[in-house]
């Protein structure tokens, strides 16, 4: 370029560099500044479909205290008791805040990720700072407007590409840093909720055959009672059921977001290749498929 | 002593389980042979087997806490440096909004204009304000 330069007339040597400063200059810093938004484009799918697949557990409406407090409520049926003392729970108590807290650090975590691989964080409006420079009367100083645009938009472009570089190399520390602890909490939460919880409503099973059985071989019931029991055996049982299909597929849910977030760490250097593009697309897909299943069951 | 760890107190919980499940089959399938004697006290001893494996249950999700405590802290310390990373990245629209209203002063002073000088004072200080949000 610089030879090509001094082959140059000055008048034509004029043209050149305002060319390449207000055409050329601006589209190189843009396609790196698209390439960068492009790479955490996938980034951002993946973290924010995990972060609402993630939230679902807001919405699976059983705890360890409401199964405390259905027990407490079953053995008061058994018993015949009308024995208005509270149920003891604290101990169920403790192992919602465990899971809460669990929860609540998982879904900080993937916040922080969608609020950073955001595109729209680095869209900084620049037209307040060009509306400035160019507006009004200064007498002894002319600035034109449409050079202000130019380099207005040549800055915002470069502060695009710097910022945009500075969070692609900040988010591949965090995600590295976060990967391990990541997996272990999203381990813990899925074993709280479908290891635990879903072993309580087991018992629960138990119970309430137990107790239906001990109706149908009451002889003292017609045989009316012990069919309208044989009903509502079935439905209490069904609704365990579905308690239980709740938590398995936020169990499946946050199985895939943990295999989601170790696919990125495994591939954050290379991020431009397709094949990476594409699994990450589909770990997005696939939890906004499950998500739309969870949603199912919900309502 | 050695403590449990919260997969322990899940197996456990399962065996309680199984165990209930197996003295529970065995009550409905001899039903008929076993007196009412019988048949209390084998209930009796179901309702202590499952309340063992309730119990272990919750014990277990509690002890998860145990376990998960190096993984929380580390997990927050990243959050909090994303966090720090995303107001960084804010900051540069402040420091954009801060630079523009310096510009307007700056305008206003050289234009020696009273009320615009006053207005773009304002302004200043309202984007100074925004800063320390």
């Amino acid at each position: 370029m610089p030879n090509l330069l001094l082959a140059l007339q000055p008048q034509n040597k004029n043209i050149m560099i305002r060319l390449f400063l207000k055409i050329i200059l601006p589209l190189f810093l843009l396609a790196g500044g698209l390439q960068s938004c492009v790479n955490l484009k996938y980034v951002n799918n993946f973290a924010s479909s995990s972060l609402k697949s993630v939230k679902n557990f807001e919405e699976i409406g059983y705890s360890f205290k409401q199964n405390c407090l259905e027990n407490c409520q079953q053995k008061k049926i058994n018993d015949m008791t009308l024995n208005s003392q509270d149920c003891d729970c604290k101990a169920n108590e403790k192992a919602d805040s465990v899971t809460l807290l669990i929860y609540n650090a998982v879904k900080g975590y993937l916040d922080g990720l969608t609020s950073i691989s955001g595109n729209n964080l680095t869209n900084y409006k620049m037209d307040i700072l060009t509306r400035s420079l160019s507006e009004g009367d200064l007498k002894s100083i002319k600035i034109e407007k449409n050079h202000v645009e130019a380099y207005s938009g040549i800055s915002n472009i470069l502060l695009k590409a710097f910022t945009n570089k500075y969070r692609k190399n900040k988010i591949k520390v965090y995600i590295k840093a976060a990967n391990e602890p990541f997996k272990i909490l999203i381990n813990f939460l899925d074993f709280n909720l479908s290891a635990n919880l879903t072993g309580k409503l087991n018992v629960q099973k138990q119970e309430i055959k137990d107790y239906y059985f001990d109706l149908i071989k009451d002889n003292t019931l017609s045989t009316f009672e012990k069919r309208k029991a044989v009903e509502e055996y079935y439905q209490r049982s069904d609704n365990i059921n579905a308690r239980q299909k709740t938590l398995t597929t936020y169990s499946k849910e946050l199985e895939k977001i943990a295999g989601g977030h170790q696919k990125l760490v495994d591939n954050i250097q290379k991020l431009n290749k397709d094949d990476i593009k594409e699994q990450l697309t589909q770990y997005a897909s696939d939890i906004q498929d499950l998500v739309s299943e969870f949603n199912k069951i919900t309502k | 002593m050695a403590t449990l760890t919260s997969q322990q107190a899940n197996e456990l919980a399962n065996y309680f389980l199984a165990m209930a499940e197996a003295v529970g089959d065995y009550r409905y399938q001899n039903f008929d042979s076993l007196s009412a004697q019988e048949n209390k006290e084998i209930k009796d001893s179901l309702e202590f087997i499952r309340k063992c494996a309730n119990e272990l249950f919750t014990l277990s999700a509690t002890l998860v806490l145990d376990d998960a405590q190096n993984s929380l802290s580390a997990i927050k310390e990243v959050t909090n440096q994303m966090k720090s990373t995303y107001k960084t990245l804010q900051d540069v629209q402040k420091a954009i909004n801060m630079a523009a209203s310096i510009v307007t002063l700056g305008k206003a002073i050289l234009g020696k204009n009273p009320q615009q000088i006053a207005d773009a004072t304002g302004k200043l200080a309202d984007c100074w304000n925004a800063t320390k949000k």
